[in-house]
């Protein structure tokens, strides 16, 4: 409702725009405790809370939490870690159940009525999920492989033909290491960032032709402005999910290639 | 290096391979036209020859092409 | 007689461009992948061929929707 005070004077309907995005501190002398900070650690509580609820003394038969808990934990282990990590995946469980859950609570506040506002918009966030996974896959491909063997079998593939490998090599090193950390902030962002804006403006056609300008004319344009927000509402939930998954996803992938590099 | 089609893929194995292959597709190709693009793009600048920057762009997207083939299509 | 302006596009043209040049390769990538899946339900064991060529398939039409994204730049401002 900020952005509506925002365009009060005027009489045309204007789109909202970065203004959304503006983070203002909520508490007056601590300039960094803004909303997404507060989200982020609430997210962080809700995921602790959830998973020492489920797991925190668990039984042979499952009661109440510890079945939603055992359905979260078979749904990571079994389409996340177990493709890319093998026989290594329950190493990795701890770090990918929390990514997962993490990143699917910060996306989900973007639609929870009062808070509405997704953290990963903010690009902070994923940058530093991504950067600490970049961190980890050169750690470890240097640990596992040798300093030398880790970029070695990441530039040269066997079977090419020995003169293109001048021309491929820097291919393949600017696309693991540095494409591939920046896609992986990126995408989570600019969908969230993106849905953000979608849902703020249908909900804005909605408001102002039905409540603020109410004219016979445009009264069935803000009824469509609430119907498409009902629908893009449900659209962004289920992206929501998929780009919690496809982080947790890229995530093991990473992790996976560097333990065993590809033959 | 057997084909792709040819090796004896254990069904564990099969989505991680399909997966590795289809996201690192895209990331070949956009490495290849910013790494050889802007190769082209300084030549140009040096030079003054604006033609550059395109050439460089698209030889990136044939080499990216190239690697993908060789890497994955053979 | 002077020739006004009838019409006229202003603001980013870039995005308009990249925004139709996205509409090929999103069906083309489309096509792709439904037919893989489509063959795939026929002949399953054929899955290694299959998914060969889908990727061959996709990467060239990529290359499209990637040239469309930086062709702004290419040609000049």
């Amino acid at each position: 409702m900020s952005t509506l005070t925002l365009l009060a004077p005027g009489d045309e309907f204007t789109p909202p725009g970065l203004e959304l995005f503006d983070a203002a501190p909520i508490i007056s002398g601590v300039a960094w405790f803004t909303k997404p900070v507060l989200l982020a650690l609430l997210s962080t509580i809700i995921v602790i809370g959830f998973c020492w609820s489920a797991f925190g003394s668990p039984k042979l038969v499952p009661r109440g939490v510890q079945n939603i808990g055992e359905i979260g934990y078979m749904f990571v282990r079994d389409q996340v870690a177990r493709p890319f990590l093998g026989k290594d995946a329950d190493r990795w469980m701890g770090l990918l159940l929390s990514m997962f859950f993490m990143v699917w609570v910060w996306n989900l506040m973007g639609v929870i009525p009062v808070v509405q506002f997704p953290v990963a918009s903010h690009i902070a966030f994923p940058i530093v999920l991504a950067l600490s996974v970049y961190i980890l896959k050169i750690y470890l491909g240097v640990k596992h492989q040798g300093a030398l063997g880790y970029f070695k079998n990441m530039m040269f593939p066997p079977g090419l033909p020995k003169p293109i490998y001048v021309l491929l090599a820097p291919i393949e090193f600017l696309s693991n290491m540095i494409i591939a950390p920046f896609t992986h902030a990126v995408r989570l962002f600019a969908n969230m960032f993106a849905g953000h804006i979608i849902l703020a403006f249908f909900s804005l056609v909605g408001f102002w032709f039905l409540f603020e300008k109410l004219t016979p004319l445009g009264a069935p344009l803000g009824v469509i402005g609430v119907i498409m927000t009902i629908a893009m509402t449900g659209f962004e939930m289920f992206i929501q999910f998929l780009q919690a998954f496809l982080f947790a996803m890229l995530a093991a992938m990473y992790i996976g290639n560097s333990l065993h590099a590809d033959h | 290096m057997p084909a792709m089609s040819e090796k004896k893929i254990r069904p564990e194995d099969d989505g991680r391979d399909f997966a590795s292959a289809a996201w690192s597709i895209p990331s070949y190709l956009l490495s290849g036209m910013i790494l050889y693009g802007g190769a082209g793009w300084l030549l140009s600048k040096w030079t003054g020859v604006v033609a550059f920057t395109p050439i460089g762009l698209i030889l990136g997207v044939a080499l990216s092409v190239y690697l993908v083939y060789r890497k994955y299509g053979r | 007689m002077a020739m006004g302006i009838l019409a006229e596009v202003t603001g980013s043209l870039g995005s308009i461009g990249y925004g139709l040049a996205a509409i090929g390769p999103g069906i083309g990538v489309g096509i792709i992948f439904g037919q893989g899946v489509q063959a795939i339900a026929r002949q399953p064991e054929a899955y290694g061929l299959i998914r060969q060529n889908m990727l061959l398939g996709f990467v060239l039409t990529e290359a499209l929707a990637l040239i469309g994204l930086v062709a702004p730049f290419m040609f000049g401002q």
